[in-house]
This record gives structure tokens, C-alpha cells and sequence, in this order.
């Protein structure tokens, strides 16, 4: 860098030899030159002259041509062979007046000839002209060189491949990337030859843009889905462009663009599942919102609840023993005791819907003791067998048998069972098929619903898991999202409070586990309840 | 007979458990609207039985329970309580024990009374 600060090799003027056999005129040269900011270097000979170039490093060589021990011309021949003095600048200095001597120093690489005798003015002048264009010429040569390496940074991070082409096809440069989409090193790649190119598609499109002007059209081409042959013998998919470099209208040569496009498609594929996985968070955050909105409409319906419940309890109570105490006046009357009995149903209809209610707003505290919950399944299952039965539906109960027992309050439980049953049962009316499983799992995460994910439950815990599916017309998907709350139902008034649901996952809540219905895929529909394996374990999480 | 106090701010459902009981023949029934009452009327009657409703304004069944149980003339009375608050799938079918104590939900059957005084003072016909 220091280098590239100063014009001229090591120093910051340039650095002149002068070089002649005769000492009076190396004293007229010297003169012409000095003050004039220039480091002036001497050498009487030939020889001599070699020897000071390869210790000082000129940039501008003044040469006499005639010299006893070895002549201009051959000292010249010598500096522009080695690659090392091949940029010294050389101007002849002789008196020798003939074109064939000027025309021979500039063949061997002299910029500049002054013959004697000279004018100090014109030798100041011209060395002074020739130090100015080696000063442009390193300048831009640094310039070049800076260019070249924003050149290569671009080139290198690029993730398009890029090949640049001469007129015939050959690669004049090739960037990382490129090397790896196109399975091979710079080295071999910039030995191809156009005919090395494959496949044909893109032999052809190459041959294609570097034909002559007049033939075809000299627009870019475009190849989207290229199958490049890898060393390995398989192919990779690449997006291709090639574009002329033209000069006056001629193609000069091509740049080919490379796009991997196996990468992009794992890029996209990653886009994509960040963009699920936004989306996952966004719907579970609206749900947890959802839920917080839902906690607090319970609480105001629990007080609500309780407050209806006594107020209609005390009347129901003195309608229902109103109709017992009458019971012996109407026995006679056989219309009368019918009409008593409609009023009983009504009344214990009515008590249904506030019990409905007290039961959802009810104190949230369970009488927890160590059960097996296949045993809870089982009771549950006896009291709705009847009723099954007599709607020849079949039960199909898998309980594993390596349940560890756990704290739950079997009769909550049981109304969760029972609630489901019959939720299951009415919705598949008669014929079908109930089934029931349990069992101890490490829970897959794409397994858990919104509820249980809610609920703090992740991939990899260890649940006890119970689904209770039918095999009914299923659930509408614009109800699945409503199922949990209060006062939801598709039963027909009068058949259900819409209670049934919040109260059972309520229950199900307070046992630490968390309850999701969906529809199973062959049809009918799916009730998941995860319990923790053990009490303890969500401390220890 | 065995004497039953009915306890309740609920004037017509004191009344109509009254009349259902009385038509049995069976029991003397007293009733009492007023909670901070119910003691006093339970050391005047001494019944064998008291039905306590538990949410009433002036004074709880809860609280009423409590003073009967410390009082040494009135621990050996039985009480059921009667509640609109305990649901029938608490307490099922007929009357439930929470914590030691009697429930009985509202509402409440003539069968279910009597199935309750039956089992907490006998049947009754014996006095």
C-alpha cells in the first residue's frame, strides 16, 4: 500500500539513470536534470548501467547507444527481457541520426529518442513528459487493480455463479460460486473450450450469442431450469442467463449467470416454514388472547351463575314440593295427575338448566386422590353402556395397561367421560362406533392441539394421553372454534345448555391436562386429553 | 312424633315442606323465616331435626350450625342443610356428606326429605 502512495518504485519522485561513456556529457545531462525533483542515478558503461538497475530500481533510463563495453541497444534488449526491469521506461540518447537506429531502439521497447547534441531544455522536457505518463500509467494501474479487487469481492459473494467468456467460448474468469454450481474448479473451468460446455442446451445458447451479428437476435438468453452435469454423475438444476459483451455491435465474448436453484428451493422451503411458523405463533397468540377474553367471561358468568341458580332454586323447590304435597288430592282426578306430572317434568327440566349452570360456576376445588384412569374410563363407560347398547354402538376401548396412577378426582373425571360419551353418542344417534384409548406416550409436538400447547404441554413430554373418537358426521369447521364456549351448542334447544364442553375442559384444567376435539381424517370426530404423567413433573419442568 | 325445625327465609318453601311432613302424621313441625332466630327456636322447641338453609340475609345456616354445635343443650340436634348453592351432581340422588355435614340440594323432593329424616332420626313412628 505504502507502494501505491508513491508514483515511483520505493521513492516519492521518480529515479533516473544516466547512462554514457562519456563523462562530460553525463555532466551536461546531469545538470539539465538536477533541481528539478528527479533522484539521479549515474552509470558510465553498459555494464555498469545493468548493475545500478538491478540495486536501484529506475523508472526512466537515459541511454547512450554507443558505449566501448556494451552498447544502448543491448543493454535495452536486456531490460525488457527480464520481467523484473521489463517497465523501465528507456529513452536513447545517441548521435547517431538515422531513422534505421531510431526505428531499432523503438523496436526494443524505447518510448523515446533524443539525439545529440542535445538542448538540456528538450531532455528536461522530455523526460519530464515520459515521467508524468508513467506517473498516469501507475496510477491507473492501481486504479485497476482496486477495480479488480471490488471486482472479486462482488464476484466472490455472490450466490449467482458467474463465467465470463471469450469470443470463442473459452472462460477468461469464474467466481465461487460458479465453481459450485458448476461442480468444478476455476482451473478446469477456465480450460474449457466451447465445445466443453454441457449440456448441449447451453452449448448451443453459447455458440448462439457469440455468433456474428446478423444471424440472430443478440438479446440475452435465459435457460430456467437447467440440468448441469455433476462430477459425481447427477445433475443439479440451475436458472441460467447468458448476455453478449459487445463492442461496436460484435460479440467480444459473454457472461454466463448462474443460479442454483436446488438452493433456492431450500431457501423458499426455509422461508416458507418460518412464515408457518410466524403464522403458528400469530394464531396461538390471537387463541391465548381468545382464551384470556373467554377466562374472564367465565368469571363473570360464574357469579352471574350462582346468583340465578339460588334465586330459581327456592322457587323450583317450593313448585316441586307444591306438586308432592298435592300428589294425594289429585290422585282421583286422573287429568289432574297427569297435569302434575307435566309440571314435574317442567320443574326438574328447569333444574337441569340451572344445575347446568351452578356446575360451570361452581368452586374450582377437586377432592384429588391417587386413581388409575382406566378405572375412571371404565366406570364411566358402565353407566352409558345401556344406552349404547340400545343404539347398537359398539365399543372399542385399547386401555394400556402401564398407566402409572396419579391424583385426579375420579367423580370430575367422570362427568369429563360421561360428557364426552354422550356428546359422542348424539352425534352418531344409532350405529356406530365408539372408541377409547389409552395410553402412556412422549407426545410428538406436531401432536398437540391449541389447547394442550396452551396449556404449557411440549414435544417430547411424557402425558398420559386418552382419545375418546366416533364415529359420527364429525364437527363443522366454523363450530370447531366455538365448541369450548359457554352456552355453545348444536343440539336442539332444549337438548343441551352448551355448558357440557367449558365445564369439561374446566375440570380437565384444573387436573393439569388440557382437552382438544378435531375431526379425524377418515370422518368422526377425535377428543384428546393429555394428563401429566405426575404432578410433580410440571414443577420440575 | 319427632319435632322438625325448618329453617329458611323462604316463606312458602318453609310452608310447603310443612304441609308435606304434617300430611304424613308423622312429625310437629316448626317453622322459622329468620336465621338470627333459629337458635333461640331450636332451645324453645328441641327438635330432633332441623332443616338449615345456608344463604339466608340476616344470618347463615352455616353460622346457625356452628352455635348449635358448641351450644352443650343443642350439639346432639341433627341438621341438614339445605342449599340451592350444591348441585345434584354433587350431592346425587337424595342428601350428601361434605366434610361430615348433610347436604340436601334444592330442589328438594318430598321423597328425598323423607329418605333423609329417615336415615338421620329413624322412622319415626316410634314416638
Amino acid at each position: 500500500m505504502s507502494e501505491d502512495k508513491k508514483p515511483f518504485g520505493g521513492y516519492a519522485m521518480p529515479a533516473i539513470l544516466l547512462v554514457d561513456d562519456v563523462a562530460a556529457n553525463l555532466r551536461v545531462l546531469y545538470e539539465s536534470l538536477n533541481g528539478r525533483n528527479y533522484k539521479l542515478l549515474i552509470a558510465n558503461g553498459g555494464k555498469q548501467a545493468l548493475e545500478v538497475v538491478h540495486k536501484s530500481h529506475p523508472d526512466l533510463v537515459l541511454l547512450d547507444i554507443m558505449m566501448p563495453d556494451m552498447d544502448g541497444f543491448e543493454v535495452c534488449r536486456r531490460l525488457k527481457q527480464d520481467p523484473e526491469t521489463a517497465h523501465i521506461v528507456v529513452i536513447f540518447l545517441s548521435a547517431l541520426d538515422d531513422t534505421t537506429d531510431k526505428l531499432r531502439g523503438f523496436q526494443l521497447g524505447a518510448v523515446d529518442y533524443v539525439t545529440k547534441p542535445f538542448h538540456p531544455e528538450e531532455v528536461a522536457a522530455r523526460v519530464e513528459t515520459h515521467c508524468k505518463l508513467l506517473s498516469l500509467e501507475r496510477e491507473l494501474a492501481r486504479r485497476n487493480r482496486q477495480l479488480e479487487l471490488v471486482r472479486d469481492r462482488i464476484l466472490n459473494s455472490m450466490t449467482e455463479g458467474v463465467v465470463g467468456l471469450d469470443r470463442n467460448g473459452r472462460a477468461s474468469f469464474v467466481n465461487p460460486a460458479a465453481e459450485r454450481i458448476l461442480g468444478a474448479d476455476a482451473r478446469q473451468i477456465l480450460a474449457r473450450e466451447l465445445p466443453d460446455w454441457e449440456p448441449e442446451m447451453l452449448r448451443e445458447a453459447i455458440g448462439r450469442i457469440l455468433a456474428e451479428p446478423g444471424e440472430i437476435d443478440h438479446n440475452e438468453i435465459s435457460l430456467s431450469n437447467l440440468a448441469l452435469p455433476m462430477p459425481d454423475g447427477g445433475t443439479r438444476q440451475a436458472e441460467l442467463r447468458i448476455a453478449p459483451i459487445c463492442e461496436n455491435e460484435r460479440p467480444r465474448g459473454a457472461v454466463l449467470v448462474l443460479r442454483d436453484l436446488s438452493e433456492r428451493h431450500r431457501v423458499e422451503a426455509r422461508l416458507n416454514r418460518t412464515n408457518n411458523e410466524l403464522n403458528k405463533s400469530h394464531r396461538e397468540l390471537r387463541q391465548a388472547q381468545m382464551q384470556l377474553i373467554q377466562a374472564a367471561k367465565l368469571e363473570s358468568v360464574g357469579r352471574l351463575a350462582a346468583g340465578v341458580a339460588h334465586e330459581v332454586k327456592n322457587p323450583l323447590a317450593i313448585v316441586q314440593l307444591g306438586l308432592d304435597y298435592l300428589e294425594a288430592a289429585l290422585a282421583t282426578d286422573p287429568v289432574a295427575s297427569e297435569v302434575r306430572r307435566d309440571m314435574l317434568t317442567a320443574v326438574s327440566r328447569a333444574d337441569t338448566v340451572v344445575r347446568g349452570l351452578l356446575d360451570f360456576s361452581r368452586e374450582r376445588a377437586l377432592e384429588l386422590r391417587s386413581h388409575a384412569i382406566n378405572d375412571i374410563v371404565n366406570e364411566s363407560l358402565k353407566l352409558v353402556r345401556h344406552e349404547l347398547t340400545q343404539r347398537n354402538i359398539a365399543v372399542d376401548a385399547a386401555l394400556a395397561e402401564d398407566l402409572p396412577k396419579r391424583q385426579f378426582d375420579a367423580d370430575k373425571l367422570q362427568q369429563v367421560f360421561l360428557n364426552l360419551f354422550m356428546n359422542a353418542m348424539h352425534a352418531m344417534q344409532h350405529d356406530g362406533r365408539l372408541r377409547v384409548t389409552t395410553n402412556l406416550t412422549q407426545i410428538d409436538g406436531d401432536e398437540l392441539g391449541p389447547h394442550a400447547r396452551q396449556c404449557g404441554f411440549l414435544g417430547g413430554d411424557t402425558v398420559i394421553r386418552v382419545v375418546i373418537e366416533d364415529s359420527g358426521p364429525g364437527i363443522k369447521p366454523e363450530d370447531l372454534d366455538r365448541l369450548f364456549d359457554p352456552y355453545f351448542t348444536t343440539k336442539r334447544q332444549g337438548e343441551g345448555t352448551g355448558l357440557g364442553l367449558s365445564v369439561t375442559r374446566n375440570i380437565v384444567t384444573l387436573h393439569q391436562g388440557s382437552i382438544d376435539l378435531e375431526n379425524r381424517n377418515r370422518g368422526g370426530a377425535r377428543a384428546v386429553l393429555l394428563f401429566r404423567k405426575d404432578e410433580k413433573q410440571r414443577d420440575e419442568a | 312424633m319427632k319435632k322438625i325445625l325448618l329453617v329458611d327465609d323462604e316463606a312458602a318453601l318453609t310452608r310447603i315442606i310443612r304441609l308435606n311432613l304434617e300430611q304424613t302424621g308423622r312429625f310437629e313441625v316448626r317453622e322459622e323465616n329468620r336465621g338470627v332466630n333459629a337458635v333461640r327456636v331450636a332451645r324453645e322447641f328441641m327438635p330432633d331435626l332441623i332443616f338449615l338453609d345456608v344463604m339466608m340475609p340476616d344470618k347463615g345456616g352455616d353460622e346457625i350450625a356452628a352455635e348449635l354445635d358448641e351450644d352443650p343443650e343443642l350439639r346432639n340436634i341433627k341438621y341438614v342443610f339445605l342449599t340451592a348453592i350444591v348441585t345434584k351432581s354433587e350431592t346425587g340422588a337424595g342428601a350428601a356428606e361434605i366434610s361430615g355435614k348433610t347436604f340436601l340440594a334444592k330442589p328438594v323432593k318430598r321423597d328425598e326429605l323423607m329418605a333423609v329424616i329417615d336415615a338421620l332420626i329413624g322412622d319415626g313412628i316410634g314416638d
